[in-house]
Formats: C-alpha cells, structure tokens, sequence
C-alpha cells in the first residue's frame, strides 16, 4: 500500500521558509503532481519524501510506516531525477541493478527483473551499454527502469522530463502514463509545465511561496481555482484578472462594468474583487448567440495578434489606453484583456471591436486574501459557490 | 650617398634569419619547442644516465669519468644485494609507503567527503587549521615524537608506547604530514561531483559512506590517484623520520621482515650503508639507487594518464 500521508511538514533554512506547513494525503495508486513556479518548494516537499532533506517540523507517513526519522534507503521508495543521475562508471545492467545488489538479492532473481524491467521501458539487448552511449530519451528509460525494478511502493519524480526536448517530452508523458497504468503504483510528479501536470495527473496540488494552494483533480483546478494564485498558475496563456469594486447592480472597474446579483454571492456594496476570465470565454460581441450567458458589452481596441493556427489569441488595450488594474500572473502587459478566437474571426490589429465575456464562467476573488468568493456568476439566479477542494494552512 | 648604398647591400646571414623567424614564427616556436624540451630532456634523465655510468665503472676506476663508463662491470647489481641485504630495504620503505598511503587515503576520502560536499558551520577554520599545520616544517615535530614514540612521554601514569624500531614509528607521522595535501586534493574531487549521483546511490539503498565509497571514489579516481601516488612517492623516499627512528638493521631474510630482528630502517638507509668507515662503494650505491628508482618509476609510468589529468583538474578548480 502506498499511501503517503505529510502532516505539517515544515522546511526552514536561516532566513527562508521553503516548506510550510504542509499537509497532504495522497492515496495508494494515485499519480499526484505537485506544481508551482520555480522556488516555490515543490522540490524540497518531494525531497522530504525521499528523506534527501529532513523537515524542521512535521511528520511524513509511506504505506501507513513512520519514515520522518528514516534514511532514504529504508523508506521503499525510487527517484527519477530531472539530471538522469545515472552511475556513469557502470553500465545500463549495473546502473538498474544498483539497488538490488546492495540489497543482496540472488543473481538469478537479479537477472530476472532487470530484464522484466527493461522490457517495461522498451530497453531490450541495450542493457551492456555505458550511459555515455545513449541518447537523452533511453538514459532517462534507463533511470526510470532503476527505479521500477525494486518494486518501491512510491516513486518520486522530480522534473523527469525536464532536459528532454519538446517531442520526446510528449512521447515520454503517454509512456509514463501508460507505466503507471501498468504498475498502478503511487507516483509523486514534481514539474513546473502544466501541460505535464494537467494530461497526467489524477489530482494536481498547486504551490506557491512553501504553501499548498490547491490539491485538486486537474479539471477542477481548471474551472474552480481555489484562489487568484491556482486561477492564473493553471491554463495557457493565463487567466485576465482585473481589480473592481462592487456596487449595487454587479461589479464596475474603472473602464468596464459586469452586473450579476452580488447579494447570492455574499458580496456588499463596496467590497473590492477581482474578477478573472479565461481567454477562451471573452468572445467577440456578434457571436453572443453562443455564449451561455453574455455580459454586457464591452468596447476594446485590438493591439497584437497571435494566430496559434487553431485559434488567435488577441491582446486587446482599452480604448482610452487604460484599462484599469487588469493583471496577469504570466507577466503580460497589466492593461491588456487577453481574448482567444477562431482563426476565421475577422479580426485585424489595431480595430475598435465590443467583446462579452461568458458571465457563467466568471470568476470572483478577495483582493485582500486572494481566495475565490464565486465561479460562474448570474444575472439574478443564485450563482455556483466555490467548489473546489481547498486545504487551506 | 655612401649610406644609401650601404642599405641596399644584401643583408647578411643573422639578419636573414631574424627577418624569416619574424615572416614565419610557426618556425620560431617550433625551435623554441625543441631546444626547451631537448633541455628538460638532458636536466631530468642526464642523473639516471650518470647513476648507471657510475654502477658500471669498478669502484676503483672511479677517477676522471667521462660521459662513458671507465670499464665494464654490470656485477655490480647482484653485488648490491650480496653485502647488504638491499632487497630487504628495499621491501621495508615498499611496505611503510603502502601502509601509509592506505591510512592517507581512507582517512582523507572521510575528510574530503565532509569538507566537498556537506556544509557546517565552522568548516573554513578546520580547513585553514588543516592547511596552517601542514606548513609546520617536518622537523619541529621530531624531538616531541622520538620522546613519544619511545615511551619518555606519560599521561595519568601511562607511558606511551616504545615504537621505536617498529613501522608505527614511521607511518604514524608520515600519515599525519602527508594527510593535508591529500585532504585538498580530495576535497576538490568530491566536491565536483554532482549531488544528484549521490542522492541516487542514497534512494538506492546505501548509506552515506556506501555511496562515497561506491559512486563518489570510482568517480573521482584520478584524484585518488594522484594523492596516494604522491603519498606513496613522498614516504617511499623519505629520510629523514626514517633515521632517526630506527637503529638501521634490518633482518637478514625475506621471512623475517616480520620479526623482531627486522627494525624497519628504509631504502635510504640501505643505499648508505655502501658508505662504511674504511671504504665506500661508489658503483654499489648508484645500482641500488638505480633499482630503488624502478618501484615508483613503474607506478607512475602505470599511473600516469590520471595523475596528470588529476593534477591539472586539481590546478583548474582551486
């Protein structure tokens, strides 16, 4: 059973928190990613695991054992590394059977699941082969097939596919995936490419600055980020979020208003929000017969297209040049509302058009604490409450 | 007038070669190459060839040498090992280099592993206390020692032990003056290699010593290399500790090495025993410095690709 349990574990060093609190309980079988921009801890969470790193405070648990206090060896569990880390003094049979001969294992038993676990990572007949000899994809098969022999009951990995490029990196995503349906054990994915984190995972835990912001199913994260943070982390290109205040009829910044009924959402006149849309629900405003529930309208002035070959992404500017406290956590220009169309849309740069954006995939959050109030607003109905599973510190 | 004529006079031979070394200075540095190699070839082998020169002449034609041997007499390196028991010398400093190349390079793996790779507080002062007491000269340690090691030295009521005469008078101190330079040569090494092939070893299953001794030290082996050649070099031609802390004799047989006869005097000693009160044996004492050569000219020429590769990593990083 590979269940792993952390109960406020905690990594301080001098002056820097880079674990805090955090507190997880991943099932046995479960593929969980943690993910988060560089520096937010997800790598030291994972090394704590692996015990590589002891945690100032907290506890760890794997298959229901104690391990806070264990050196690695004893935790029963494997590690790919992001730098392959293969043994380069020894062979791909020596480097996968590294495990098994410090453990004792008999020679035949040796044999038997080095080849089984060469099969596996389609490794067949290279097993006489040095490191050097290999190309980037089979070394990491290699490490993935030293970690897969000793039949650990979790496998960390921490940014395995990091060094690889583009294709091979979506060609080992499907073999990862398909390994884990093979073996059904726990794996433990450390990345900071959502792409990796959304199409393989069961749940993505999202961190940022040392803290747990979200552990989710990826679809969740998606459609009910827990706060500002998960909302802009999660999808490509990011969320457009815009600071406004509420007032009777709905919400006003300073060059758009949204009406929707503020009582259902537990808003009151004068509380500040944000407000994010996805790209993907700002739509021009001649198409509103399609939009579930459409805004009022919305006037823009285009400034840069980037036609992606199935749809455009369009950075549009207010017509006065301010847009008002519009931001995006992917560093784009704060006063641009980013909109994503057909790549038949008659849209040209530097146009006046009106855009709406779909009211039922809106969503709002504290501008203080940064945590979601509502997703997907109404006009007067009662609008859908936050959802999302939050394990807030 | 007269002047003009003058410049335009063929220029002479010196000038034509100046003016073609600065048109082809390929050709210059080439010449350059040779006569300086052709220089550290004569400065380095010109004593080995003067050391045979000098076993083949008869001792008693040892007069007005030329650069060709004044006679014949290749007898001379059996006749070494006829009068004194060279060969058992010759095993001694062979067996207290090994000895204290083994302690050097265990203990030193330990130091270099904490001072490469692990971060404490306090580690720039151990390394520079490392680093000061290895500027000690040798010598300032001697009179403390030979009290030491020959039980004058007591503490609660326990005098130290008499090791005097036995090999743990020598590898003791020589392990301790040679371990600071291996220690920086180590620390260098370990600290290159990468943690990610530690963290593996540890995730696979060893301890923390298992992975230095079975990732860390196959990896860094041309650093372990060249500290234990140059420990071994520097023990094997030792002198100086050797002296002073054996009588000289030696045991008259192979077997005996062991006994109690057998007082650990050294190679040195052994040449210098061809230097008696009435007569001294020129001839004998270069063959037994030829064959006493021949140990660490073996190792080093087997050696050598990491050695020099461990040198100048070494040279590269600090």
């Amino acid at each position: 059973m590979g269940d792993v349990k952390l109960e406020g574990v905690t990594k301080r060093y001098d002056e820097v928190t880079a674990v805090d609190d955090m507190n997880l309980d991943i099932e046995d079988g479960e593929f969980v990613t943690f993910v988060g921009p560089s520096g937010c801890g997800k790598s030291t969470t994972l090394e704590t695991i692996a015990g590589l790193t002891m945690p100032t405070d907290g506890s760890i648990t794997i298959a229901g054992r104690e391990v806070t206090d264990l050196p690695p060896k004893d935790r029963g569990i494997a590690m790919v590394f992001q730098n392959i880390a293969l043994f380069p003094h020894m062979d791909v049979y020596d480097n996968i059977s590294f495990g098994l001969r410090i453990r004792k294992y008999d020679t035949e038993e040796i044999d038997r699941r080095v080849e089984r676990a060469a099969e596996i990572v389609q490794l067949e007949g290279m097993v006489d082969r040095m490191p050097s000899e290999m190309s980037g994809g089979q070394r990491q098969r290699v490490a993935i097939a030293r970690a897969i022999v000793r039949e650990p009951e979790v496998f960390l990995m921490d940014e395995p596919l990091a060094n690889l490029d583009a294709k091979l990196r979506v060609h080992m995503r499907t073999e990862l995936q398909r390994l884990h349906k093979e073996l059904d054990t726990t794996i433990i994915y450390v990345t900071h490419d959502q792409a990796e984190a959304m199409t393989m995972s069961d749940r993505i835990a999202v961190i940022n600055d040392g803290e747990l912001q979200q552990i989710a199913p990826p679809l969740v994260c998606y459609n009910e980020p827990a706060n500002r943070f998960v909302a802009g982390f999660i999808g490509s290109p990011s969320m457009n979020v815009i600071d406004g205040v509420v007032d009777a009829e709905g919400l006003s910044t300073d060059h758009l208003r949204l009406r929707f009924d503020t009582a259902a959402v537990g808003l009151a006149e004068g509380d500040r929000v944000s407000f994010g849309v996805r790209p993907e629900d700002v739509y021009l405003a001649e198409n509103r017969d399609v939009v579930t529930d459409p805004s009022e309208t919305i006037s823009m002035q285009t400034d840069v297209l980037e036609p992606m070959g199935d749809q455009i992404f369009v950075y549009m500017n207010a017509p006065d040049g301010e847009t008002g406290g519009m931001e995006a956590s992917d560093g784009r220009d704060g006063d641009q509302l980013l909109m994503s169309v057909e790549p038949d849309a008659d849209v040209q740069a530097d146009e006046r058009h009106e855009v709406v954006v779909d009211r039922s995939r809106v969503h709002l959050f504290d501008v203080e604490s940064g945590d979601a109030i509502a997703h997907g607003l109404t006009e007067g109905a009662a609008p859908e409450t936050a959802t999302g599973e939050v394990e807030e510190a | 007038m007269a002047a003009s004529t003058a410049s335009e006079s063929e220029p002479g031979p010196f000038t034509r070669w100046v003016q073609r070394s600065i048109s082809e200075p390929e050709r210059t540095y080439q010449a350059m190459f040779y006569v300086v190699m052709v220089f550290f070839l004569v400065t380095t082998l010109f004593p080995f060839y003067w050391l045979l020169v000098l076993a083949l002449t008869p001792n008693d034609a040892i007069r007005n040498l030329g650069l060709l041997p004044n006679g014949f007499n290749p007898g001379a390196f059996l006749t070494v090992f006829q009068k004194v028991p060279f060969h058992i010398f010759l095993l001694n400093s062979f067996i207290l280099a090994v000895l204290t190349t083994i302690i050097v390079l265990v203990v030193a793996s330990l130091a270099g592993y904490v001072f490469g790779r692990l971060s404490f507080p306090g580690k720039g002062v151990l390394m520079l206390a490392i680093l000061a007491i290895s500027y000690f000269p040798p010598a300032a340690f001697l009179i403390p020692l030979f009290r030491l090691f020959n039980g004058n030295v007591s503490l609660f009521g326990v005098s130290s032990p008499v090791l005097y005469n036995t090999p743990g008078a020598m590898v003791l101190p020589f392990s301790a003056l040679f371990m600071p330079l291996s220690i920086f040569i180590l620390t260098t090494f370990y600290g290159q290699i990468p943690d990610g092939l530690e963290d593996a070893a540890r995730i696979e299953g060893t301890t923390r010593l298992g992975a230095l001794f079975r990732v860390i030290i196959p990896l860094s082996a041309p650093g372990v290399a060249t500290a234990g050649v140059l420990t071994f070099i520097s023990v094997y031609n030792e002198y100086f500790f050797s002296y002073l802390m054996t009588d000289g004799t030696v045991s008259k047989t192979v077997f005996g090495i062991v006994s109690a006869s057998n007082h650990w005097a050294p190679l040195l000693q052994g040449i210098l025993s061809y230097q008696t009160q009435f007569n001294k044996f020129y001839n004998l004492m270069a063959a037994a410095s030829i064959i006493g050569v021949l140990p660490v000219a073996i190792l080093v020429v087997v050696a050598q690709e990491k050695i020099v590769s461990g040198l100048t990593q070494g040279a590269l990083k600090e």
